[in-house]
């Protein structure tokens, strides 16, 4: 989590190696990544969640729409997580097979956060990139619009447009990625700055090569680096947005679900002692937050260890 | 200082301004809002609109008059849900919940974070830091959304000490879930940055210059590096503020404690159009002039960028 | 008794690659109103050698041996004990005038703190104090500009800030770390002179720590050349200069530019800096060395004295040719 001088030497070093070696800076990021202990377990974990999200519909005992009449009513003794009746995670207060819904609130929760992720670094590294490339009075207006922007609570400004345009799942894909490109767009442009003044970009300028090519051609290839980085601390932001948004009934809605509404109906109903409604929704949110900073922590360390 | 102020303030009016326009011409477009009547809202509503809006003139005259109330009078208008409320009334009576919860969320947040942070800095690799870090760690994955219902899971549920929500007039007993589920992310985060801050300032030069004079490490943090490791810290308040205000939501929601935010879920449900865009321009209002404080305390500290 | 002691000091650091040895058993002492130089390259341990008897390591150094002040072993004193002889007593500036002052701090309150601490006076009388101090440092219309922020001040005003402040009790030795280094020439020559005015003014002891061999022969009685954390040679300046003993210091002198002399390019001495966590296990400077015996690379020399100077070299001494 914190810069370890240790590990920043480490860095040095195998950079220098790689010099020698002729390997490829890519390759070298892939060694130190391996080399982070808490990292390749999040990755591992990352993957053991999304097959959960893909696959775990096969080995679920009921549909996550059937309604299991005979649990109803009595859901605190009967409705509780058992390998026998085949609710694994027992059933929600409406007699439906959790482990069913779980596995549909992951695969959304991780499809809004990396979809989400993909709009604001798409368009984070465009508008950022364009505002370093110009620089000077372009530059100036177009950050300024950004800090203009950052200054207002977006959370709300996206509930208004939930309520107006319908709570639809591509109204949420589409207003989280309109919130979240601030960052990504400042940091690119910071990047492009120094890449701009590089070799390859001038003698590009020089050729007469126009500059919407330079950007997408010579500037943006050599943002990929932290691009992915950025991408990878962002899903879990967008996670966590799309769980907000959902907790407060305002996003997902039925017959779908995510992580954020199931831990919603899960702290409803957790006063009647229906803890595992809330504590398995809660332990996926948890552990797929968790393992995505440390992921992109490991990225970070790798592949841009001149920011620690 | 003044001249500095003034012109902090002719950026925030602007952004204030294109808050108000944006929300208003969303709201006119919205299909199966207000201002097409498709929706048959009670006569009484209707007449407060027309009287207040002018339904039948153009939308150019409409959004001037709409903002010169805003402007002018802090006016929102009728609500669209009530036909005896103004926004102005539901804001008068939430508000002041959320200010209080919201005040003290703040307090802690930064009271508890700074001193963890400094802390973990100064005694760096202790079990105190080591606590520190965990926890700044830890709490990335505790937003108040987790934090609400893990709390009432404790408090409440198992040790039976806090009521599980209310507000009852803003007793402690009912301030407490409220403020550290709001407090807990922001507490940490503030105390990763203070830490690592403390941390660089301790080692730059002018420390070791005032170690050099014979201060005691007490006086060294308090005079010389309590200054300098703020300013990131001092950067984050901007964004924290906005989180936690943004956080108040589902604070007001989960605790029904009676702020502006779970009027403002009702009318997201009720699409009572004028309560949400009369909220959303308040916390503007309050995000805007929170960051001009910032900007004002920073310039204080730094007196390279003064005026 | 002198007034500052050093026996068999050791710094070694503690890293992730191992611990690194800084300075290796040094000792030497200096007198009551003398000034001394060390002399040597980045990483030779003559900054942490005053660091380790200022208390100023970093968190990760460890300091063995002793430094006697005046009789007592700072490094086994109290904090508290410690912090009433620094700046009181003995005092330090240091190598980048830049950064060493607190640019979030008004001069005036950054000496006043000094005088308030040590001497127990009201901030009133410790402004007063601090003008004369600046005065004395000759900078101009100091009453006006002692409320100002470092950053209106240029390095070299900076440096004599930085004098101003560690003189305000008058200590007995003034510790000078590479105080010209990072800056203009012209601006070096005036921060010398003024050291110099100081010392004969206030009676100063004053350690001069230097990699540069031109300010140090005007300057200082005697001479103490470090390599590799140890101590290669010591002496009267003038006899140094005159007479070096050992191949190190031999390179270095020919490494000063000279006025007098026409020489085209100017010596220097072949390899790197030693590394200081490998350091080879006879004499520090055997890698480096133009005139190797067999015994250099195997044996370490031992710090020997002759007269009024100590060398550690296995080279027999050369008479005068």
């Amino acid at each position: 989590m914190f810069p370890n001088r240790a590990a920043v030497e480490g860095v040095g070093d195998a950079a220098q190696l790689a010099e020698i070696k002729g390997r490829s800076l890519w390759a070298d990021a892939r060694t130190r990544f391996f080399r982070n202990k808490a990292a390749v377990v999040s990755l591992i974990m990352l993957g053991l969640i999304g097959a959960f999200a893909l696959f775990g519909q096969f080995f679920a005992q009921y549909d996550k729409g059937f309604v299991d009449f005979s649990l109803i009513g009595s859901n605190a003794n009967k409705g509780v997580p058992s390998i026998e009746n085949g609710h694994y995670f027992g059933t929600d207060s409406n007699g439906r097979d959790l482990y069913a819904r779980v596995v549909q609130g992951t695969g959304i929760s991780l499809m809004v956060g990396i979809v989400g992720a993909m709009v604001a670094v798409i368009v984070g590294t465009l508008y950022g990139a364009t505002a370093g490339y110009f620089g000077g009075r372009i530059d100036g207006a177009m950050m300024r619009i950004v800090d203009v922007l950052m200054s207002i609570p977006f959370m709300f400004v996206l509930i208004l447009m939930l309520v107006i345009f319908g709570r639809s799942i591509f109204m949420l894909f589409l207003g989280i990625g309109l919130i979240s490109w601030l960052d990504m767009a400042r940091i690119a442009r910071g990047q492009t700055l120094t890449i701009k003044n590089k070799e390859f970009v001038e003698v590009a300028v020089a050729t007469g090569v126009r500059p919407i090519k330079i950007i997408l051609r010579h500037i943006v290839p050599n943002l990929l680096g932290i691009v992915i980085v950025y991408a990878t601390l962002l899903v879990p932001s967008m996670i966590i947005f799309e769980s907000f948004i959902s907790f407060l009934g305002l996003g997902v809605q039925e017959p779908n679900t995510s992580l954020g509404a199931l831990i919603n109906e899960g702290a409803r109903t957790m006063q009647f002692g229906y803890y595992w409604q809330i504590a398995y929704p809660l332990f996926f949110f948890v552990v797929t937050i968790f393992a995505f900073f440390f992921v992109g922590d490991g990225l970070r360390d790798a592949l841009d260890p001149k920011d620690r | 200082m003044f001249s500095f102020v003034i012109r902090r303030l002719a950026v925030a009016i602007p952004t204030l301004l294109v808050l108000v326009i944006i929300s208003f011409i969303l709201m006119y477009a919205a299909p199966g809002g207000p201002f097409n009547s498709e929706r048959p809202l009670p006569p009484e509503v209707l007449a407060n609109i027309e009287a207040k809006y002018g339904l039948d003139q153009p939308f150019w005259a409409q959004i001037a008059n709409y903002v010169w109330g805003v402007v002018t009078s802090f006016d929102f208008g009728p609500s669209f849900q009530y036909k005896d409320r103004s926004v102005n009334d539901i804001i008068a009576q939430g508000f002041p919940v959320t200010l209080t919860y919201g005040f003290w969320s703040f307090v802690v947040a930064v009271t508890v974070g700074v001193s963890l942070g400094v802390a973990a800095a100064i005694r760096q690799n202790s079990w105190l830091d080591y606590l520190a870090v965990g926890i700044s760690v830890g709490a990335q994955v505790l937003p108040n959304f987790v934090m609400a219902p893990i709390l009432v899971l404790t408090f409440t549920l198992w040790l039976g000490w806090l009521p599980g929500g209310g507000w009852n007039g803003g007793q402690w007993q009912n301030l407490v879930m409220p403020v550290i589920a709001l407090s807990t992310s922001y507490m940490a985060s503030i105390a990763r940055i203070t830490r690592s801050s403390m941390l660089e300032v301790l080692n730059t030069n002018f420390i070791r210059t005032a170690r050099a004079k014979g201060l005691p490490m007490r006086r060294v943090i308090w005079r010389h590096a309590m200054k300098p490791a703020m300013l990131p810290v001092l950067s984050y308040l901007g964004p924290a503020f906005v989180g936690m205000i943004t956080g108040s939501v589902v604070i007001d929601v989960f605790f029904s404690t009676g702020g502006i935010g779970q009027f403002f879920v009702n009318s997201a449900f009720n699409r009572d159009y004028s309560v949400i865009m009369g909220i959303t321009i308040l916390v503007g209002a309050l995000t805007i002039f929170f960051n001009l404080v910032v900007d004002v305390l920073y310039a204080w500290i730094d007196p390279k960028i003064r005026y | 008794m002198s007034l500052l002691e050093i026996e068999d000091l050791s710094v070694t650091f503690t890293t992730a690659d191992g611990d690194v040895n800084a300075v290796n058993g040094v000792t030497f002492n200096i007198d009551k109103g003398e000034t001394l130089a060390i002399v040597g390259e980045s990483g030779s341990g003559k900054s942490q050698t005053a660091f380790a008897a200022m208390g100023l390591l970093a968190k990760n150094g460890r300091a063995a041996g002793i430094a006697r002040f005046d009789g007592q072993n700072l490094l086994a004193m109290s904090q508290r004990e410690f912090n009433k002889i620094r700046s009181k007593d003995m005092a330090m500036i240091f190598q980048d005038p830049m950064t060493s002052l607190n640019p979030y701090l008004r001069v005036s309150d950054q000496m006043a703190e000094v005088l308030m601490l040590h001497d127990g006076i009201s901030k009133k009388d410790a402004i007063t104090k601090a003008v004369q101090m600046l005065d004395a440092v000759r900078i101009p219309d100091a009453r006006a500009r002692v409320t100002m922020y470092p950053h209106e001040f240029s390095g070299g005003m900076r440096q004599r800030i930085m004098i101003a402040m560690s003189l305000l009790c008058q200590p007995r030795l003034l510790i000078a770390d590479e105080p010209t280094t990072a800056l203009d020439v012209t601006v070096q020559a005036q921060i010398m002179q003024l050291l110099a005015d100081i010392r004969q003014d206030f009676g100063t002891a004053v350690i001069l720590i230097t990699h540069d061999l031109g300010i140090v022969a005007g300057f200082c009685d005697r001479t103490l050349v470090m390599y590799g954390g140890q101590i290669m040679e010591e002496g009267p300046t003038d006899d140094i200069f005159a007479q070096p003993s050992h191949p190190y210091t031999s390179g270095l002198l020919k490494a000063v530019p000279r006025l007098d002399k026409d020489e085209a390019t100017l010596a220097t001495i072949a390899g790197e800096p030693p590394d200081m966590s490998h350091l080879p296990p006879g004499c520090p400077f055997s890698p480096r060395c133009a005139q190797l015996l067999d015994n250099c690379r195997a044996e370490r020399p031992m710090l020997e004295t002759t007269g009024n100077r100590r060398r550690a070299c296995h080279l027999p001494v050369q008479e005068d040719a």
